[in-house]
């Protein structure tokens, strides 16, 4: 099929050969992922052996819940760095559907499926609000995202006279409750779904591939034939969809729709969401994802916090560890991104 | 005559590759010095050798006969190494004086700045260089020749012994680039050692007197006089086998309707009552000087910019295209960018990707699944076909040389099998074999019934390859000159179409 192209393997040109090819397996060692596995699997070893609950069957299952949970916001985030933008509003739209899932159940009375999905087509539609104004103002998605974030969380809480919704049916908190596979929390087993999903989409569909591009360099895409506002609309789209299903999952483990779920305009879910991706690999210029390194980052940082917090370190300390984690991995993404550039990459 | 910088028996090597191999090059003072060689045969590296962006592995640089071992360019700058690289290097809002004497602002970085001090001081440089531009112009409002000569100035403003030249022509039109060769002869006559870097073979045979060849990272000649030498013999340093020759005879005209056609044709990009059109299998060149309006033409046609009057018919049909989106899926229009790293490929993804970027849409299945031996499918034959010289399809395009990456941002077009494409520049900075290759590769599409719209202000290229020529300037169409491939002749008529503006 590529036969020609094979064949000149053997004598590269002197111009291409000048980039140093890595072995395969060097190629491994060095990812992201793998250097995250390693160190989530020592912080484990490490844990496990010094704390005597942290492999209780309780503790497991809490892990893997946050783990969900947190992989989720990471992905929210995830989506929209794609197009090198970002989106500050993850945690306010979270809260505006977990708010309106609440009203929907409680008010209108609607069935749980019918008040899930209109919960994720809020956020959808949120977030596409966002990508609207980004690709049609030009302007960079951190002040429009920013304004939005007080925008939605302000109307919300008019809306809803900042009282939550503690009457959802049994079966919400019955979700969160949940186990499957051993101490395994269902949430986890939702995330990892989604993760699936996802790498489909950035692999194996058309619309995936463009949303790629039109992040990598949206100039080549759009003259390319991709129609890149669209796409980036879409990627926005996206993100509010998964910020409102973390928020779903989120009143799932509490049982309860609350407007301060997410913090103050939803700030709260503002570090873990930059931390999966960044430490997962995601290059935040954009362009470049990786679905299973925001996993793998939400992970460590789960594991990290909930050690800690069995050793009793103080919260505020723990904020300031993962804040300090979070500077490090951006500083690790500048260095992997002037590596490309000296590659002649970007 | 003595030499000021000598190169001897340099190496360096990067992982996998031995970039130069025992390399030598003498420069005298002046003289004009070719450094000749293909894409990839090690000029660039030698260039940051000489200027100390890198050091050697193995040999000795010697300036004024003492060895030296630069560790920072600002060594080298202040030895009097001068270096005018291909991309500018100007700060676009400064003006030209404090681009001119950008690191020699105040004596030191808080005191404060002396602008009548800086701007006497650049207008001596301009006027060497008969540069007659107020040096409190901000950059951004000078033309790209213009910008082209602030930098030599500042180069000079070095007191430059030694100047290197990296392609300083590559986006000069002809006229500009005789002005810019005045000015190195005038140098020369003032003892500066020219170092000039270009793939422009009459150039380097009017100006240069000695050269140096790249092969593979090794001296094919190491400074010698070109007064000896013949065009023939220098190709065939370089390639390592004779120029093919073979001046095209003009093409039969394509007796078809016209693909595309523009009628009175007016853009809010500034284009005014323009006429063209293009047939099946017709090459239609577009020449004019930088800035006369050509990309913006095509980008306009493809729906970048908005049409304000006139015309564009497709196949007889009027259409109005609104997005390079319609104008692929539904009209089978293509456009090769002259801006290959910033619009033609996103240099971040794999060969793959970049060649099937345009049919993604076409492939998919119906619920826009699509997987990568399904894109492999049709775009390998065509990544084989203009042999691509690359590892794997799943090699990340911006390590491969820039001819291959130029092969790859024409292949996807000719994967997509678009009717009309439009190619703007297309052998900006790659090598002699590949651009002879997509000459050939233009004249086959052609020959195949594609209609194709050329866009170069490269003159023998314009000659050597279009059918007809429309010369524009000033975004309108000035003339049509058709092309008997009489080089002469042809490229006269084109002149006097553009010269023409004094007397319109």
């Amino acid at each position: 099929m590529t036969t020609a192209a094979s064949d000149s393997a053997t004598t590269p040109e002197p111009g291409a050969a000048e980039v140093p090819r890595p072995s395969v397996t060097l190629q491994v060692l060095l990812s992201n992922e793998f250097g995250l596995a390693a160190l989530i699997a020592v912080a484990v070893v490490i844990f496990a052996t010094s704390l005597p609950g942290f492999t209780s069957p309780f503790s497991l299952f809490t892990l893997s819940r946050q783990i969900g949970i947190d992989t989720m916001i990471g992905l929210a985030m995830m989506a929209v760095i794609v197009t090198g933008g970002l989106d500050l509003s993850v945690g306010a739209i979270g809260a505006c559907a977990a708010m309106f899932f609440g009203f929907g159940l409680e008010q209108l009375g609607l069935p749980l499926p019918v008040a899930i999905v209109f919960a994720l087509l809020l956020g959808a539609g949120l977030g596409a609000i966002n990508g609207i104004t980004v690709v049609r103002s030009g302007v960079h998605s951190f002040i429009i995202t920013l304004a939005s974030m007080s925008i939605f969380f302000g109307v919300m809480i008019y809306l809803t006279q900042a009282k939550g919704f503690n009457g959802l049916p049994p079966g919400v908190a019955a979700f969160g409750r949940m186990k499957l596979v051993g101490p395994v929390s269902v949430l986890l087993v939702t995330t990892l779904a989604v993760c699936a999903g996802l790498l489909v989409l950035y692999r194996f569909t058309a619309l995936g591939r463009q949303m790629l591009s039109a992040g990598a360099n949206a100039r080549a895409a759009e003259l390319s034939g991709i129609e890149v506002g669209r796409t980036l609309i879409f990627c926005h789209a996206l993100t509010g969809a998964l910020a409102a299903l973390a928020g779903l999952m989120l009143t799932a483990r509490t049982g309860a729709a609350v407007p301060s779920m997410a913090g103050h305009l939803g700030q709260d879910w503002l570090l873990p969401a930059f931390l999966a991706p960044v430490l997962g690999g995601t290059l935040l210029t954009g362009g470049r994802v990786s679905v299973i390194g925001t996993l793998l980052g939400a992970t460590f940082v789960t594991v990290i916090t909930s050690g800690l917090l069995l050793m009793r370190v103080s919260e505020f300390w723990v904020q300031a560890f993962l804040g300090l984690m979070l500077l490090a991995a951006v500083l690790i993404d500048k260095a992997r991104h002037t590596l490309l550039r000296r590659r002649g990459m970007i | 005559m003595a030499s000021i910088l000598e190169i001897r028996h340099v190496s360096k090597s990067f992982p996998g590759v031995k970039a130069l191999d025992d390399v030598s090059i003498s420069l005298a003072a002046g003289s004009v010095h070719a450094l000749l060689g293909e894409n990839g045969a090690g000029k660039s590296t030698l260039i940051k050798i000489i200027t100390g962006v890198q050091a050697p592995d193995a040999g000795e640089v010697l300036f004024d006969g003492a060895s030296m071992r630069f560790s920072k360019p600002r060594e080298a700058g202040a030895c009097g190494i001068g270096v005018v690289h291909q991309e500018r290097n100007l700060v676009m809002r400064f003006s030209v004086a404090e681009n001119i004497m950008l690191d020699r602002l105040g004596a030191h970085s808080l005191s404060r700045v002396d602008h009548t001090a800086i701007a006497d001081e650049a207008v001596r440089w301009l006027k060497m260089l008969d540069l007659d531009i107020d040096p409190g112009t901000p950059v951004s409002r000078l033309s790209v020749a213009q910008m082209q000569l602030v930098e030599i100035g500042k180069a000079l403003s070095l007191r430059s012994r030694v100047l290197l030249l990296d392609e300083p022509t590559a986006s000069l039109t002809p006229n500009e680039s005789a002005a810019l060769f005045a000015i190195i002869r005038k140098l020369k006559a003032d003892g500066v050692a020219i170092l000039f870097v270009s793939h422009k073979l009459e150039e380097v045979f009017g100006i240069c007197d000695t050269v140096t060849v790249l092969r593979d990272g090794r001296n094919v000649c190491d400074s010698v006089p070109l007064a000896g030498l013949n065009r023939q013999d220098v190709v065939k340093m370089m390639i390592g086998r004779a120029e093919q020759l073979a001046r095209r005879a003009p093409r039969s005209k394509p007796a078809a309707s016209p693909l595309l056609e523009l009628r009175g044709y007016s853009s809010d990009a500034g284009h005014r009552d323009v006429n063209l059109t293009v047939r099946p299998g017709e090459i239609v060149g577009l020449y004019g000087l930088v800035g006369a309006g050509r990309s913006e033409l095509a980008k306009s046609v493809l729906g970048l910019s908005r049409q304000t009057g006139g015309e564009v018919l497709l196949n007889g049909q009027a259409v109005h295209i609104t997005s390079v989106a319609s104008a692929l899926h539904h009209h089978g229009i293509g456009y090769v960018s002259e801006d290959r790293k910033g619009e033609g490929l996103i240099l971040l993804h794999s060969v793959l990707d970049n060649a099937g970027i345009t049919i993604w849409q076409r492939l998919a299945s119906r619920f826009g699944l699509l997987h990568d031996a399904t894109v492999a499918r049709e775009v390998g034959p065509v990544i084989a076909k203009l042999e691509v010289k690359t590892p794997s399809l799943q090699q990340t395009i911006g390590n491969l040389s820039g001819g291959n990456q130029q092969k790859v941002s024409v292949a996807k077009w000719i994967a997509a099998g678009v009717k009309l494409l439009i190619i703007d520049e297309p052998s900006v900075g790659i090598d002699i074999k590949t651009k002879a290759y997509l000459h050939d590769l233009i004249h086959e599409l052609a020959g195949r019934g594609t209609a194709i719209l050329l866009i170069t202000s490269d003159m023998p290229e314009m000659v050597d390859v279009a059918d007809r020529i429309l010369v524009m300037d000033r975004f309108r169409i000035k003339g049509e000159v058709e092309n008997d491939r009489v080089y002469e002749r042809v490229s006269q008529a084109i002149m006097t179409f553009i010269h023409d503006r004094k007397a319109a």
